[in-house]
């Protein structure tokens, strides 16, 4: 079994359910450092106090919240832990949503949520009865001395949790400078849209999409490691079609090749 | 509005849109700053050679891969580009999916797209495009690299808007087969345990209303925040147990819940 991240407990009415929490998601990126060009040495980043131009060590650190003209509140780090909340490792469930009626802007980190120690009953009981309801339980998470917005849902035969994103964070269109065109699409221009995106329609399948970006990075390195020049090609921008519609019938004419 | 960050066409099939990225997420988080403890001066972080040991501007910073027997190659951002010039510039449109087959666990960050341009040509097929996947309720999925990294990406409808999500890939998604999920048959509720745990969650029930969630946290650091200011003590406060034990007789504590729910 994975380490798990936190351990606490779900709460809903007067049930309790011990769970544990583990990551459910993993980067593949491949990292790189900083170097410093003209020798090729690594950089270090260096703490500098800019009254004394001197390097501070990490304990003399403390942090500074901003008043107007460059004031500053003075905190130490466990006075701004205070605000974290809840430190009962409990997520208490508040209230249950269908789960179609959130956009999945809302979501931001997924975690996959096990049973804790003697509350297998329990976490089989919410598991099964949020996937009976189709619903989703919303609650507060306390995690790394922050509260989160938490969502938990029936996932594949495991319970999941994603922590949330506020309304408050989200941009609304209404900030957007969204140009209008002098009209609207034509009847005729819409239905050859819809032919073309049902002529690209498929089953979602996630695994289908391989990421060969990092293998190309990988083999980018491998080359340079052996001393291979890298040659740099030429790309010319596409450009927006003058004539929509001829470009809609091209790409059904083109789709439907491709179909046959 | 907010910033650009990638800009280039959203290409769906021989239709190129050309397009700017802007974030949907706003930062409104409280921000910090290091200071020395003692002087109470800001802390500036500085890039040093660490063989030199003097400060490197940036335009002399460059990234390298550190090889396994401790060598390194150097690549620069342009040979980064040059991997894939097309998906650095454009979002091939590859398909279209119903958007309720996705699962929520693929989503990662949020953006608008934007009709670039000052040509009718591209305001006009952006606005094709948003109407004909609000009509059709699809997402179009696709890919392009920002920042040397490749994104599997989700296009759809939202308001006037297109808006764009990156996606994990599902190599990123870890299995959950290895999770502690009860799944052994001496595990599953009863009937009537199961009826009960349901009617606990319809009462509990409501509509998704995002507002109404409130950034606790975000408050109450703004608290601490004034408080400090004003020469106040900071404490955190003692962990309140109010929440039940760990029921051994769960039935008991279903019935026990509905009652207290329907009273």
């Amino acid at each position: 079994m994975p380490r798990s991240i936190w351990n606490g407990r779900i709460t809903f009415g007067l049930i309790a359910v011990p769970i544990r929490v583990h990551s459910a998601t993993e980067s593949h990126t491949i990292h790189f450092h900083q170097v410093h060009a003209q020798d090729g040495s690594r950089i270090r980043q260096k703490r500098i106090c800019s009254k004394e131009g001197k390097e501070v060590p990490y304990e003399e650190v403390a942090m500074g919240y901003e008043l107007r003209g460059g004031e500053y509140v003075l905190l130490q780090k466990d006075e701004i832990g205070a605000a974290a909340g809840d430190r009962s490792h409990t997520i208490g469930l508040e209230q249950f949503v269908e789960a179609e009626q959130v956009d999945p802007v809302f979501y931001n980190r997924t975690y996959y949520l096990g049973a804790g120690e003697g509350g297998e009953d329990a976490y089989r009981l919410l598991l099964d009865a949020l996937r009976r309801a189709r619903r989703t339980g919303l609650g507060r998470w306390v995690f790394h001395n922050r509260e989160y917005l938490a969502a938990v849902r029936a996932g594949d035969d495991v319970l999941v949790l994603h922590t949330m994103r506020f309304a408050g964070e989200l941009v609304g269109v209404e900030k957007l400078d969204i140009r209008a065109p002098s009209r609207k699409p034509t009847g005729r221009e819409l239905e050859m849209a819809e032919q073309l995106v049902d002529s690209l329609h498929k089953k979602f399948r996630p695994g289908a999409f391989k990421d060969t970006y990092r293998d190309r990075v990988a083999d980018l390195i491998k080359r340079k490691a052996n001393g291979e020049e890298i040659e740099l090609p030429e790309y010319d921008e596409p450009e927006a079609p003058d004539d929509l519609m001829s470009a809609l019938e091209a790409s059904l004419a083109k789709s439907g090749k491709r179909r046959s | 509005m907010p910033r650009s960050l990638w800009s280039g066409s959203l290409s769906f099939g021989l239709v190129n849109v050309p397009v700017v990225m802007v974030t949907a997420v706003r930062d409104i988080d409280l921000h910090f700053r290091q200071l020395h403890e003692k002087d109470g001066a800001p802390i500036e972080v500085q890039r040093f050679c660490s063989e030199e040991d003097v400060e490197v501007p940036w335009d002399e910073i460059t990234r390298a891969y550190e090889l396994q027997d401790g060598g390194q190659v150097i690549v620069t951002d342009a040979e980064l580009e040059a991997i894939e010039p097309r998906r650095t510039r454009t979002i091939e449109i590859e398909s279209f999916v119903s958007l309720d087959e996705v699962d929520p666990i693929y989503y990662d960050h949020p953006y608008y797209l934007l009709p670039a341009g000052s040509d009718d040509g591209s305001a006009r097929a952006y606005r094709l495009l948003v109407e004909v996947m609000a009509r059709t309720n699809r997402a179009a999925l696709g890919r392009f690299v920002m920042r040397a990294k490749e994104y599997l990406a989700i296009v759809r409808a939202h308001d006037r808007a297109l808006m764009l999500s990156t996606m994990l890939f599902a190599d990123e998604i870890r299995p959950s087969n290895d999770i502690d999920a009860a799944t052994q048959k001496s595990h599953k509720p009863s009937a009537q345990q199961l009826k009960a745990a349901v009617a606990v969650i319809e009462e509990l029930s409501g509509d998704w209303e995002p507002n109404e969630w409130k950034d606790r946290y975000r408050r109450r650091l703004q608290d601490v925040v004034s408080r400090k200011r004003k020469g106040k003590t900071i404490k955190a406060p003692e962990p309140r147990d109010t929440t039940p034990e760990e029921s051994p007789d769960l039935m008991a504590a279903l019935e026990r819940t509905l009652a207290e729910l329907r009273n």
